[in-house]
Parts: structure tokens; C-alpha cells; sequence
């Protein structure tokens, strides 16, 4: 039971940080992005290629890559989501194209790639044995960088300026530009820091499975899940949210076929909207 | 002396048709310009077209000679403007602190940056500010909100402060000081531009008034003049 | 070329079918369904489970199906009944599309998995001569679609449609309105679920076979495409949406004579960026005002 509550608790430390960067791309742009996904799969798949093609360490290939996608994700935004910020465009469009956006990315994965599964060039580790629980060095890891990473985002978010005035576009972006906040410029903070955590996240995740084209895609409906379920813009509830999500999902398989388990982010989706569609952190929406 | 603020045929709207049509006005520095009218004449609509907000579709704003109305609303700032919203002019999500330390951060003019949250001059003006640090700005009255919201805008003296309904919603007892900190802002040399309900009030310590209608500039007089005028409330009603 | 004509038509007519959907839960209820994908193929299965496995009619088995998925969409509406947010209900559509290609996916008893299910037989073709078959068969199609506009249409311009495109002019209509609001968008998004269900039954008809493959999520996109290219959400221009997406889909299968040596994964992968490309196009260089004046719009 314990060994469930574990896998469930790695489980939900994996999507830890794409639901924040979730949560943050809502807060800041106020709709839910549906090409988190297929980011996902792209930076994992930009990481083997820097890890496995030219055989530079995980480590150094995920920093590499994750500040080229940071970037990459400025320029994304630049040429599809901005244009359609200045027309003035509602969050359905929004939504529509970053479906759209969704399709590309994956596709273009896909199309370099192929379907086959791939996977990154690290040295098989035994899994060890810790208080009764079996792990394995991979879980480790995955426990460790999220954590730092979420601790690193809470200080940010907290106690450094960028993330009050992110905080601030969030809240009310029009008082943000009165206040002397170049909204521009904070989102594109915004878009890059995303790049970094999605690149993380695309690298836990290809560890612990096959990298594969609907790799991402395949988490995004438990990663809205935990970011409604914490509440859409609050970073401590991508947080919560997550463990919960990945907690109930590992614990449903006791009951449920292993298949079906996007069924319990659906199914959690669906309760908290029918009983407090803020989430556990969330304010109620005034939407301007 | 040329005068320090201008508006110049002044038009905006947003979207179909303009609702400003024409607005054209001059402030000098230093002095208190109060805009009055009833509902639906465009003072809204202007003092945000002003504060950068809104695009204007013709005319120009000038401060100090220097066209601004392509600018940006964080560029305004960075000349010396300053904007009190009506409502929503608090980061509810965020603590006064918080509030507070973001207008320090991203309010200045120079490279210099404050050191305290809430340095002496401001600390006089609102004094119960300290108390609720640590209260997030959501869960004060009205009127302190009010207060926090001022404070924020005055993090560095601006050199034009724009007010939209300071007084909206407040009781009597805030609303009187409100209008006080306004009168005391003003002596410290801030050029205040106010938009206000409370007609009444707000020329007790006004300079000039501009009384609107239908988008349009019905009359400029100075303050004096028109709160002795027996016709102030067919005025405000918009019947001249 | 007449019968690439033709095939061409029958297609057109239950993707048109589909679009007209979209454009129903979209246009007059407001509510974007981005699990369209699933539920279309939710559709095409039912109907093909009950012809060959339960042996039933084409007629009865089409309808049941369309009820199917009906009831499924009352389901979602009713969950979000208390949000009346656009964005988690897209998230919901979107898992709920998820869940049912799972099911189909993994349901080999019921659905025959990645294989697919084979053998389906199209109406009255033990009846009519198989040379002018096809003919009558378009002739259906083509009916069937002008009688779904037509019942639209009634609809829309009915008591109950001018309700709901007067609270779609005014926002403060909608918010005082509150619980009947929300009832009756269950009620258009249950009736677009009908329509939904006709479309994946002509669907098997047409192929005769479906597997996972036929309905994966960009189907979403072509019918989006549709409902945009077409212009200001009126039926027809849904059709003419729909055409001008079928020509672009049939084009890129020309793709494999102009670029050489793209394998026929790489391919699709290249057919589907060109639709999302094309959707982010569409969305950004849409006809003027497209998105603030789209409503369903009546002939």
C-alpha cells in the first residue's frame, strides 16, 4: 500500500511542473493552453537529441535545451498567440489556436522523429530498497529536481520582482501597465520560464517511459486536472494538485483496468467543477 | 508660461464610433483640474485615453510640449504620470506590502530605487497603511483600499496625478480624507487631474472645472466661479 | 472523374454534417466541443456495433446511435452546468474525447481494438442494382443533408432559437437568466450531439470499415476550419466551409508526388501540420470581426 502511495506520489511529482507552468500561462494569459502537451514532447525530444546524437550528458543537454526552448516558445508566441492578443481575440480562439499549435509540435516531432519509441542515454541503476519501498534511481532524481525546481519557482514568485510583477499581470492586467509593468515584457518571462519547467518536465517524463510522438498529449488532460484541481493560477495548487492527482490515480488502479486511468484526472475534473470550480487555492474568476 | 498639461481635439471610443469627440483643454502646473458630468459623458473614457489605457482614433495628449499619446501607459509613467483607477485598482490577490514594493520596484523615473516601503512623506499622509502590511489588499474596506491604491500611485512623486472617482463608494468619513490627501498631494507641487460624481466636493479644492457632456466639453471655468453658481445642479444634471 | 466526384460529394456531406455540429453547439450555445473527435467516432462505432453484432436495421441502428451520443453530450453539459466558462469546458469535451478513444482502443470485444471493425454493409444495397447504387446512395446523403439544415434552421428561428440568439447579443440577459441558461445550453448541445451521431454513422456506411485511426483529434480542426472558412456561422456557409476543407485534404494527398521520399507516416504527420498551420492562419487572418459577431445566423 505504501509502495502504491509512493508511485502515486512520483507519479504526481512528474507533472508538478507542466502544471505550473499551466497555471502560470493562465494566470498571464488568461486561457488554458492546449499545446502544453506537444511542448512536452518537443523539448524531450530536442534533449535526445542533444543527449543521444551528440552525446552530451542528460544534465548538460536538458540546461541547453531548455534555454533554447524558452526562447523557442518566445518566438512561438511572438508569431501565433501575440497576433491574436493585439486583435483582441477572446479565450476561445485562444484555445482554438493553441489546439491548432498542439498539432504542429506534436506532427513536426512526429515528422523528424517518426513514431518509433526512443529513449535517453543514461546508465541502467538497480532500484534499491529504502524503509520497505522500492525505488529506483530515476524516481530519485525525478523527486529531487521537481522539488528544487518548485522551491526555486516559490522564491521567484514570492521574493523576487519578476515574480511579484508576474503575479501582478495575473491579478489585474490593467493596473499592471499603470503600475509601471511592461506586460510585454513579463510575458515573455512568462513564456520562457514555461520553456524551462516544460523542458524539465519533458525530460522526467522520458525517463520514465518511452519518448514517443503522443507522449506529452497523453498527460495533458491529468495536468489540467491538477492544476483545476489546485485552482487555475495558484502555483502552490499546480503543486498540491499534482500529488493528489497522481496519488488518486495510482491508488484507482487497485480498482480500475491500468488503461482507463485518464478516467480519475476526468472524473476529478468533473467533481471539482460540479463542487468548487475555483479549486482547492483558487479565487473565484471575475472575469473582465 | 506654456501650460503644462494639454489636451488637444482629443477623440477615443471603442469601437463602433468615437465617445470622446473633440476634447481640448490645457492645465497648468501645479494647479487641481476637476472633471464633472453626469453619467455617460466621456469622463471615464477620457481620463483613461489620458492614463494610456485606450488608444486615441485622433487628437494628442502633450505634456511639457512633448506629444505622448502613442506612448504606452508604463512610458507615461517613466514622465511623470500617475493614474488612480476607479475599481480594480488594488492587486486584491496580493498583500498591501506586496502592493507597495511592486509600485517602488516598477514605478521609478531613475535608476534609483526606494530603500523603505513607505517612506515619511506618504507614511503622514496614510498613516493606518503599516498596520495592514500583511493584509492581502482583497480583504480591506473601500476605503482603505482606497488609501493603499493612492499610496501606490505616489511611490514616486509623479509630476501629473490622474484620479478617476476618488471619492466612489467611500463613506463621508474617508471621502473627506481622501479629498484632504488629494489637497495635501497638491501642495507638494503634483498637478491633479479629477475625474468626480461629487461635484460639490471635489470644487472645494479645485482649481479649474471642465464640465462634460455627450463626449464634449460644455463649458471651462474656474472652480470659484462655478460652485457659487446657483446653476451648479441643473449643470451637473446636463441640462445646459 | 465522376466517380472521384462523387465519392468526394459523400464525403462532404456527413464532414458538412459534422461541421453543421460544431456550428450549432459553437454558434448558438456558445459551448466549443473539442472532443468532437470521439464523439463522431462514438457515433460510427454504435451504429456498426448494432448492424453487425446485434443485427439490427441501418435505420434503427443509426438512430440509437445518434441517441447514444446525445445522452453523452446532455452528460458533459449537465457537469458543467454550474461553469459557465468556455475554457473548462473545452477541457472537459477534450478529456471526454480522450476517455472514448481509450475505450474503443481497448475494447477489442466490443470494438476490434486497432483493427477495427469490417464489413459494413450500406443501406438497401441488397435491394438496389449495384451499378446505379452509388447514385442513390449520393441522392440519400445529399437529402439528408438539406433536411438536417432545414430542421436547423426551424430550430434556430423557433421560440427557443431566437431565445438563445437574443442571449447571445447580451451578456446581461444571460448572467440574470442564470439556471434556464444553462438548461437550455444542455438542450442545443444534446441536439448537436444527434447530429453528431448521423455523421459518424454515414461515416461507416461510406467506408465500410473504421478503425482509431479514422478519428483522431484533428478532426476537430478540419471541422473548426470549416465552420471559419465558411464565414459568420450560417449553415450554408458551413458546407461551403467544408467543401473548400475537403479540396485542401485531398490536395495534400498530392503531397507524395511533389516532395519524394517522405514515408506515409511522415506524410500524414506533414497533411496534419498543414491543417494546424492553416487553422492558426485562419484564426489570425479570419474575416474581419468573425469571432465577435459569430453567432448562428439564420437564411
Amino acid at each position: 500500500m505504501i509502495q502504491i502511495i509512493f508511485n502515486g506520489f512520483v507519479t504526481g511529482i512528474v507533472i508538478t511542473l507542466p502544471a505550473l507552468a499551466i497555471t502560470l500561462l493562465f494566470g498571464v494569459l488568461k486561457f488554458p493552453n492546449f499545446a502544453v502537451g506537444a511542448m512536452l514532447t518537443l523539448a524531450a525530444y530536442i534533449v535526445f537529441t542533444l543527449n543521444v546524437l551528440f552525446e552530451l550528458n542528460l544534465f548538460i543537454s536538458t540546461i541547453i535545451a531548455a534555454i533554447f526552448f524558452g526562447f523557442f516558445l518566445i518566438v512561438i508566441d511572438q508569431i501565433t498567440f501575440a497576433k491574436l492578443r493585439v486583435s483582441g481575440s477572446n479565450s476561445i480562439t485562444l484555445m482554438v489556436c493553441s489546439l491548432g499549435l498542439g498539432f504542429v509540435l506534436e506532427n513536426i516531432a512526429r515528422l523528424i522523429y517518426g513514431n518509433n519509441a526512443k529513449s535517453f542515454a543514461i546508465e541502467l541503476a538497480r532500484p534499491f530498497f529504502f524503509l520497505d519501498i522500492r525505488m529506483n534511481r530515476e524516481q530519485m532524481i525525478t523527486i529531487i529536481v521537481s522539488t528544487l525546481a518548485m522551491v526555486f519557482m516559490y522564491v521567484l514568485l514570492k521574493h523576487m520582482s519578476i515574480g511579484r510583477a508576474m503575479r501582478a499581470v495575473s491579478d489585474n492586467t490593467s493596473l499592471s501597465l499603470v503600475r509601471g509593468i511592461d506586460s510585454p515584457l513579463i510575458i515573455r518571462w512568462t513564456w520562457f520560464i514555461s520553456g524551462v519547467l516544460l523542458t524539465i518536465g519533458g525530460v522526467l517524463i522520458g525517463m520514465d517511459r518511452a519518448i514517443e510522438p503522443p507522449m506529452g498529449s497523453s498527460y495533458l488532460i491529468a495536468i489540467f486536472a491538477a492544476a483545476i484541481l489546485g485552482g487555475l493560477g495558484s502555483p502552490l495548487g499546480a503543486f498540491v494538485g499534482s500529488l493528489v492527482i497522481g496519488i488518486v490515480s495510482e491508488l484507482s488502479t487497485l480498482v480500475i483496468p491500468p488503461n482507463y486511468r485518464i478516467g480519475i484526472p476526468l472524473a476529478v475534473i468533473a467533481l471539482i467543477l460540479i463542487f468548487r470550480p475555483q479549486g482547492i487555492f483558487g479565487k473565484p474568476n471575475i472575469k473582465k | 508660461m506654456k501650460p503644462f498639461f494639454v489636451s488637444s481635439d482629443l477623440r477615443a471610443g471603442y469601437g463602433a464610433g468615437d465617445i470622446l469627440k473633440g476634447i481640448s483643454f490645457e492645465i497648468e502646473q501645479g494647479k487641481v483640474m476637476t472633471v464633472i458630468g453626469p453619467n455617460g459623458s466621456g469622463k471615464s473614457t477620457l481620463i483613461k485615453t489620458l492614463a494610456g489605457l485606450l488608444k486615441p482614433s485622433g487628437g494628442e495628449i502633450f505634456i511639457n510640449e512633448e506629444p505622448i499619446s502613442s506612448y504606452t501607459a508604463p512610458q507615461r509613467i517613466k514622465l511623470g504620470m500617475s493614474y488612480v483607477p476607479q475599481e480594480y485598482n488594488v492587486f486584491r490577490n496580493m498583500t498591501v506590502k506586496e502592493n507597495l514594493q511592486l509600485a517602488n520596484e516598477f514605478m521609478g523615473r531613475s535608476k534609483k530605487k526606494k530603500t523603505k516601503i513607505i517612506d515619511d512623506d506618504l507614511l503622514e499622509l496614510f498613516p493606518e497603511i503599516p498596520a495592514k502590511f500583511d493584509t492581502l489588499a482583497g480583504n480591506l474596506s473601500g476605503g482603505q483600499r482606497q488609501m493603499v491604491a493612492f499610496a501606490c500611485a505616489l511611490a514616486y512623486k509623479p509630476e501629473i496625478l490622474l484620479l478617476d472617482e476618488p471619492s466612489a463608494g467611500l463613506s463621508p468619513k474617508y471621502m473627506g480624507d481622501i479629498f484632504e490627501a488629494v489637497k495635501k498631494v497638491n501642495k507638494l507641487g503634483v498637478t491633479i487631474f479629477m475625474v468626480e460624481q461629487n461635484a460639490i466636493e471635489a470644487l472645494q479644492i479645485s482649481d479649474n472645472c471642465i464640465v462634460m457632456a455627450n463626449g464634449k466639453i460644455k463649458f471651462v471655468s474656474d472652480a470659484k466661479t462655478l460652485s457659487e453658481s446657483s446653476d451648479l445642479h441643473s449643470l451637473y444634471l446636463g441640462d445646459s | 472523374m465522376l466517380s472521384f466526384i462523387v465519392l468526394m460529394s459523400l464525403v462532404i456531406c456527413f464532414s458538412a454534417i459534422l461541421a453543421l455540429a460544431l456550428n450549432f453547439q459553437w454558434g448558438l450555445g456558445g459551448m466549443i466541443n473539442f472532443g468532437l473527435a470521439g464523439l463522431y467516432a462514438l457515433g460510427a462505432y454504435a451504429c456498426a456495433i448494432f448492424i453487425l453484432k446485434l443485427n439490427m436495421g441501418f435505420l434503427s441502428s443509426t438512430l440509437l446511435a445518434m441517441l447514444i451520443v446525445s445522452l453523452v453530450c446532455a452528460l458533459i453539459s449537465i457537469v458543467t452546468l454550474r461553469v459557465s466558462e468556455e475554457d473548462y469546458f473545452a477541457i472537459v469535451t477534450l478529456g471526454v474525447g480522450e476517455m472514448l478513444r481509450l475505450v474503443v482502443l481497448n475494447e477489442d470485444w466490443l470494438t476490434g481494438g486497432a483493427l477495427g471493425l469490417s464489413g459494413i454493409p450500406r443501406p438497401f444495397s441488397s435491394i438496389i442494382p449495384s451499378d446505379i447504387y452509388i447514385y442513390f446512395f449520393l441522392a440519400a446523403y445529399v437529402f439528408v443533408l438539406f433536411f438536417c439544415i432545414f430542421l436547423i434552421n426551424i430550430l434556430a428561428r423557433s421560440a427557443f432559437g431566437r431565445t438563445m440568439r437574443a442571449i447571445r447579443e447580451d451578456d446581461v440577459v444571460a448572467a440574470t437568466l442564470g439556471k434556464n441558461l444553462l438548461w437550455a445550453r444542455a438542450r442545443i448541445f444534446a441536439i448537436g450531439g444527434l447530429l453528431i451521431g448521423l455523421a459518424g454513422s454515414m461515416h461507416a456506411f461510406y467506408y465500410q470499415y473504421i478503425d482509431p485511426t479514422q478519428f483522431s483529434n484533428i478532426v476537430v480542426a478540419y471541422a473548426i476550419m470549416a465552420v471559419i472558412a465558411g464565414g459568420k456561422g450560417s449553415n450554408f456557409g458551413v458546407v461551403i466551409g467544408s467543401i473548400l476543407i475537403m479540396l485542401l485534404l485531398e490536395g495534400s494527398r498530392f503531397l507524395k508526388e511533389i516532395i519524394p521520399g517522405l514515408g506515409s507516416d511522415q506524410l500524414s504527420a506533414v497533411r496534419i501540420i498543414i491543417i494546424g498551420v492553416g487553422l492558426i492562419l485562419v484564426l489570425i487572418y479570419k474575416p474581419n470581426g468573425f469571432m465577435k459577431e459569430y453567432r448562428l445566423s439564420v437564411q
